[in-house]
């Protein structure tokens, strides 16, 4: 018991270092103006105009990101989780595919579709592109973009959460309703917590997001905070325009925490579930195929297909693959380094807030989950406001803050993954091992561990898709001669070639999803020999 | 069982802090020069090859990024003032170095290569140089009958609704803002900035943003850097490029050169020199000419394409870039109220 409470106790110290210092040194920064304690800083905020206006574009985006991604995610979701529709599983890969992609890149690809230059310009001439041009570049813009990038997610929860559904329930209610009245009436309500759960996760993502509306010309209080320290040099109100966003995240999450997480637990596959009733569309099959098509077509593929264009030639993937290439390697190995380091604090994390084995379990959840919502240039200022000090450089002055800051803001992608991972591990294990004499370290070696590894793997490839896609830490904090690839084609799009640039995003796009798919077959040969 | 966990995880912890150990090891330690850019990648990091090509000094360098307003670099330099990291900072306007200037983190450095380079683009005291510079040019669209002449047309009532102009909260547009309040004074600056807006002035993110809207026909004509201009020329937008204000008692177009800096606390002192040496020469000129930056040679007789001017053929607007940087500064809140910040 003693080693489990000194390990714990130091993985939140980690914690309070890398992730909670960085705020605490910003948000004291934001206090001092001119040498003295003044709330200046925050008199400016609530007193301008402009400060209501970039929380009205906040929320705007935010909420209209979450509520189209979770009218469109569900009833997606069980078209293709629940019913006969042909190619179920191309589709469900095709739409999951913006969700690997850095949202920027997909921004630029719609740009390259719907933007002053792009194919549409061609297609309908200048006066229907100027229409479009207006409208991507702004509110409806930012929204479809991050719907794109986010809708995956609620469509993937919503396959994950239909498999806890007792099949006995729906079959019952088969006998006496139609298919739609049992979706309407049985599932939908069963899974409702967890598709309001991941609809919160996507306000905050599009909360915290800076990379789209940055590209797309759209301002809101990431894109402010992240103008105040670059533009304008002021620390303080860079802090300060993330307080709403941080008020904002303590707000969603304690709703989240009050009215969603004891119905959230409770979607876990029973026994009877894992089968699913399936849904036979009838003569709905050919047009609801159809408008699956057009959706897949219009969300995924033109864009990325538009990147591909762009890039055109070969010879630009070989320019682009001699412009990058150290990039690209930085970034594989930053985020493999980052990802591992993630799993290892995500799954003490996860181990402390699933057993509540200290006090603090309940703040250290809502740490990381709130470090996860803040604008990533926030962290990134407040590490260097921390970090760079003669007596720190041997950290600052390296690949070392890269990590920190991966460590700072993804921890809640990890830590909850090992939450819902070790949910699956009955308690009884580890108690009888504990009662035969087994230490601490010794159950968590031999049975915890080993229980959960499905979802450490699960944990280290989420984390190792957001830390390569990073930009908004990374882009302040890199080393000079350290820069990632995200990084490297934000800088080339200043006056760059744009088949270079085009052919640099469909490299990190690969970049991403090989790995996935390598990872992915061979899971599923694994799963195959297990089970021959 | 258990033996394969541990050796599992001492292997993957092994792993993890070589790479970290070689990471630390290879980064500032290194033998080199770190250099922090404004200047666009795509035009400075073939310069900084070939200078590594011919030095063998390993260049390390921090791009800047327009979603930064190209102030990201700078503002990590003051940041890192007390522990500076860079040895020599890039800027593409001398507002920048004057700035670092200002704030004791610039150090002064009279490079050989400088020689020739006209008085006013550098300072008096050795703390930066300019090179290679940009214009600021009126971009105007070719179906437009009148084309103006002068950045005075912006206060034309017959300009109403047909002008845009970029942010003048970032960049060059600032400077520029900055220089002719300095040259007309204040009270003439704010009836032009007012007169703009009466026109219903249309502010841009991006001076590349004001070309792309000129180049569409949106607006009849936009201030914007040579360099945006001589690239939507190149596309084969119908736009034509004017340096403005060239007549006898006219101010001169206002002439934006890179400006090359030492820093103070450089932990690569010789080589930063080299490296400094190596930008403004004549032959980093040459390239920056010939590149798509089309940037002008501030060196005389340096061989440059026939789209881009001499120096020695534009009326320039004489600017004390000290007074300047200084200036902008104190009319920062003027601006971000007139842009409604």
């Amino acid at each position: 018991m003693r080693t489990r409470r000194i390990i714990l106790t130091a993985v939140t110290l980690v914690l309070a270092v890398v992730g909670l210092a960085p705020i605490v040194v910003m948000f004291a920064r934001s206090l001092i103006v001119d040498g003295g304690l003044s709330l200046e800083c925050y008199r400016k905020l609530l007193t301008t105009e402009r400060s209501w206006q970039l929380l009205g574009n906040s929320l705007g985006l935010a909420l209209l990101t979450a509520l189209l991604s979770t009218l469109v995610g569900l009833p997606l979701g069980l078209l293709l989780g629940k019913t006969d529709l042909p190619f179920r599983r191309v589709f469900i890969i095709l739409f999951a595919l913006p969700l690997v992609i850095p949202p920027y890149i997909t921004a630029v690809s719609w740009a390259n579709v719907l933007g002053p230059r792009g194919f549409a310009a061609g297609l309908w001439g200048e006066p229907a592109a100027q229409v479009m041009a207006r409208l991507l570049f702004g509110l409806p813009g930012c929204v479809m973009v991050l719907v794109s990038t986010f809708m995956p997610a609620v469509l993937l929860a919503t396959l994950s959460f239909m498999r806890t559904v007792n099949p006995r329930l729906e079959e019952a209610a088969r006998l006496s309703a139609r298919p739609g009245r049992v979706l309407w009436g049985i599932t939908i309500p069963l899974i409702r917590p967890g598709i309001l759960l991941i609809a919160t996760l996507v306000f905050l993502l599009a909360l915290g997001e800076f990379g789209v509306p940055t590209f797309l010309r759209y301002n809101v209080f990431a894109v402010e905070s992240f103008a105040q320290f670059s533009a304008f040099y002021n620390f303080g109100a860079a802090a300060a325009a993330a307080v709403p966003l941080a008020l904002l995240t303590f707000v969603v999450l304690g709703i989240e925490w009050f009215v969603l997480r004891e119905k959230t637990q409770a979607l876990r596959p029973t026994p009877e579930s894992g089968g699913t009733v399936v849904v036979e569309l009838g003569r709905h099959r050919g047009w609801l195929f159809g408008l699956v098509s057009v959706l897949c077509a219009l969300m995924v593929v033109a864009p990325l297909l538009s990147l591909l264009v762009q890039a055109g030639s070969p010879g630009a993937y070989l320019r682009a693959l001699h412009a990058v290439r150290d990039s690209l390697l930085r970034s594989l190995l930053l985020a493999a380094i980052g990802a591992t380091g993630l799993t290892v604090l995500g799954f003490f994390v996860g181990y402390l807030i699933h057993t509540r084995a200290l006090q603090i379990w309940r703040a250290v959840d809502a740490g990381t989950v709130l470090l996860f919502a803040l604008p990533s240039t926030v962290i990134g200022v407040g590490l260097i406001a921390l970090w760079n000090r003669p007596s720190t450089n041997f950290i600052y002055a390296t690949p070392l803050m890269i990590l920190l800051g991966y460590l700072a803001q993804y921890t809640a992608l990890t830590s909850r993954v090992t939450v819902a991972g070790l949910a699956l591990v009955p308690a009884s294990m580890e108690e009888a091992a504990a009662s035969a004499g087994a230490g601490w370290t010794r159950r968590i070696g031999l049975i915890v561990l080993p229980l959960a590894k499905q979802a450490l793997l699960s944990g280290w490839l989420i984390a190792y898709i957001f830390c390569l896609r990073d930009t908004g830490i990374t882009m302040l904090v890199y080393p000079p001669g350290y820069d990632t690839l995200p990084v490297r084609i934000f800088t080339l799009m200043a006056n760059g070639a744009p088949d270079l640039i085009g052919a640099a995003c469909v490299l990190m796009i690969a970049t991403t999803v090989l790995p996935l798919v390598g990872i992915a077959l061979v899971v599923r040969s694994q799963g195959r020999r297990a089970w021959q | 069982m258990n033996k394969s966990i541990i050796a599992t995880v001492t292997a993957a912890t092994g792993l993890v802090v070589a790479v970290i150990v070689a990471f630390l090891g290879c980064s500032s330690k290194e033998q080199g020069v770190v250099i922090y850019v404004s200047e666009d990648q795509v035009f400075s990091e073939p310069i900084l090859r070939d200078f590594e090509r011919d030095t063998g000094i390993r260049v390390m360098a921090v791009y800047d990024t327009e979603e930064a307003k190209s102030t990201g670099v700078m503002n990590r330099l003051l940041a890192e003032k007390n522990n500076p990291q860079a040895d020599v900072y890039w800027a593409n306007e001398p507002i920048r170095a004057e700035v670092l200037k200002q704030q004791g983190i610039a150090a002064a450095y009279r490079s050989p290569s400088a020689e020739g380079i006209p008085a006013y683009f550098k300072d008096p005291q050795g703390y930066w140089t300019g090179f290679s510079a940009r214009a600021r040019v009126l971009i105007v669209n070719q179906t437009v009958p009148d084309k103006p002449k002068s950045i005075t047309s912006y206060s034309d009532p017959a300009s109403k609704d047909r002008i845009v102009i970029a942010n003048p909260l970032f960049g060059t547009t600032t400077t520029q803002i900055a220089a002719l309040f300095m040259l007309w004074g204040d009270e003439k600056a704010k009836a032009f900035l007012a007169d703009m807006k009466r026109n219903n002035v249309k502010i841009a993110t991006s001076n590349g943003e004001s070309a792309d809207f000129v180049a569409a026909g949106q607006f009849a004509f936009a201030l914007v850097d040579s360099d945006d201009a001589a690239n939507r020329m190149k596309q084969g937008k119908p736009v034509e490029l004017i340096y403005p204000d060239q007549g006898d008692n006219e101010l001169g177009c206002f002439i934006v050169p890179n400006a090359v800096v030492l820093i103070n606390g450089s932990r690569h002192p010789e080589a930063a020199r080299k490296l400094v040496d190596y930008l403004l020469s004549r032959e980093t000129e040459r390239k920056l000419s010939l590149s798509d930056a089309a940037q002008i040679p501030l060196h005389e007789g340096v061989d440059s394409p026939a789209t881009v001017r001499k120096i020695e053929t534009i009326k320039t607007m004489k600017t004390d870039y000290a007074a300047v940087a200084r200036k902008m500064q104190e009319i920062e809140p003027l601006l971000k109220q007139w842009v409604g910040y």
